[in-house]
């Protein structure tokens, strides 16, 4: 195709080959080699640049144009009622769907930030990505104009554009080509900092929001050069109009907005889960053992005198009491036979044996032998009174509580 | 009426008569059917007859380039297409004799 055609006369060989779009493809091309030939030639005899009324008065509307064309050349006619119809209405479907499915699930999955609700971001992405490419798919060559023609987006079509004619004309003019680049460059720092927020480091979230604001211009540009675009834009902006306010209002607020794009795991924040967890893992019963690795029965507390409760889970208990099921002296009981909530005459079995083998005992380790103050063994553990060190679990890094035995 | 319904029928043979003298590309093709005298035919029809006709087998093509644009594609007559011409003027003449000897009846 001849890439020298500007303006209308360009246009007009964009709208011929919409009308001659059900021709097969090589076929399309080569008599687009010609109609764009023919039209620079019908260019010429103008002597500015001809406009598209006068094209159309010269060539007649490019339907004309295209079925003269069609007829001469002996194609079969355009099936007017077959695949674009059908083709734009599916089109439509699946861009509604890009629309409303895809971004109610990632709007849910940033809105919590957890790893569990990211989940649905993802699952989001997939939809509107997939619906749109369907989308796209649907509606082929065509250009998304082709919706307009169906029922229901004639429908939709009406009232949008009785919205906008409410907004006085220079106001309209200024939202174009004011508002549309502000928009262009908000959605694309909100939305590639929200995805490098999620690493939770502040400078890679600059840089990603600046890198998406670069893209979001790209593709802004892009889409005004072929509107087939709109089918993945479209959905991302409902997004973005969903996250820009909400993102803005927590700036306001007090800049605690990383909350909500999911960067802040600091177990400091009440956010935090409830229970006893270590290195991600939740901590259900604790096994202490002296130094020369017999069990023994400890009350545990953490640095400012709390004691550290564990739900207890033993045949004494059935599940509708849950008061008083917290305790801090360590091993709890646990079932070993029968269900939790079942009481001893059912078979229940419950037990505080370690169900793992013990660990040697830190006699055989030389870095402890100099600070260890020969306990008695299998001694109960007196507070205040022993100066023990961090049992051996203790020193593995990523412990989140500190056991000391307290006064 | 509407002589632009009437070369609907006969504008292969226009075409391939206009080619006899000199290949052709679209445009030429096109301003030589005009100044013979054919203004009202549609330039879209002609570029559409070129390809059937090529697509028949009755023009051979080939690209040359222009000083002022794109490369234009040229049509010109091989054996088909002038055994065609023949044929068509044959039954062009039968045809145009037959309908003026009916109008003179109808005249006189």
């Amino acid at each position: 195709m001849n890439s020298t055609l500007t303006g209308p006369v360009a246009t007009y060989l964009a709208q011929v080959r919409a009308e001659l779009s059900d021709l097969p493809a090589g076929e399309l091309d080569d008599v687009l080699d010609d109609v764009s030939g023919h039209l620079t030639e019908v260019a010429a005899e103008f002597e500015d640049e001809p406009t598209a009324a006068s094209l159309q008065e010269r060539l007649g509307t490019p339907r004309q144009y295209a079925d003269e064309l069609r007829t001469a050349a002996g194609y079969p006619p355009r099936k007017v009622t077959g695949t674009e119809k059908t083709g734009a209405e599916a089109a439509l479907r699946w861009g509604i769907v890009a629309s409303i499915v895809g971004p109610f699930f990632v709007v849910i999955g940033l809105a919590n930030g957890t790893e569990e609700t990211l989940f649905f971001g993802v699952i989001g992405l997939i939809a509107l990505f997939g619906a749109a490419y369907l989308g796209v798919r649907a509606l082929r060559g065509n250009n998304p104009e082709a919706v307009l023609a169906t029922r229901r987006g004639k429908q939709a079509a009406e009232s949008i554009s009785s919205t906008i004619d409410q907004i006085p004309p220079n106001v309209q003019h200024e939202l174009v080509t004011i508002g549309q680049p502000v928009w262009w460059v908000a959605r694309g720092i909100v939305g590639g900092g929200a995805i490098f927020a999620v690493s939770g480091a502040a400078a890679v979230t600059v840089v990603g929001a600046l890198a998406g604001a670069v893209v979001s211009v790209w593709i802004g540009r892009k889409t005004q050069q072929d509107r087939r675009w709109l089918w993945y834009v479209v959905p991302l902006n409902v997004i973005a109009a969903i996250i820009v306010p909400i993102w803005l209002a927590f700036s306001f607020v007090g800049g605690t907005s990383s909350r909500v794009f999911g960067d802040d795991y600091t177990p400091s924040s009440g956010y935090n889960q409830s229970g006893l967890w270590l290195d991600g893992n939740g901590i259900e019963n604790i096994y202490p053992f002296d130094e020369r690795g017999q069990q023994v029965k400890v009350r545990l507390y953490d640095q400012s005198g709390n004691p550290i409760n564990l739900q207890e889970q033993n045949c004494r208990l059935d599940s509708a009491d849950y008061s008083d099921t917290l305790s801090n002296t360590f091993p709890h009981r646990r079932i070993t036979e029968g269900s939790y909530g079942s009481s001893v005459d059912e078979g229940c079995k419950d037990s505080e044996k370690a169900p793992f083998v013990p660990p040697p005992a830190p006699a055989t380790t030389p870095a402890t032998t100099s600070v260890t103050p020969s306990p008695t063994p299998g001694a109960s553990l007196t507070p205040g009174k022993t100066p023990t060190p961090a049992p051996p679990a203790a020193s593995k890094p990523g412990v989140t509580l500190t056991m000391t035995p307290a006064r | 009426m509407d002589p632009s319904q009437l070369l609907k029928g006969v504008l292969d043979l226009a075409v391939l008569a206009v080619l006899r003298d000199a290949d052709g590309y679209g445009y030429d093709v096109l301003r030589r059917l005009r100044a013979a005298g054919l203004e009202d035919v549609a330039d879209a029809s002609v570029y559409g007859t070129l390809r059937r006709l090529f697509a028949a087998g009755a023009l051979t093509s080939y690209v040359q380039p222009s000083e002022e644009g794109p490369h234009r594609k040229y049509y010109g007559l091989n054996k088909t297409g002038l055994e065609l011409l023949a044929q068509s003027t044959k039954t062009w003449n039968h045809f145009a004799d037959t309908m003026s000897v009916l109008l003179l009846e109808e005249a006189a």
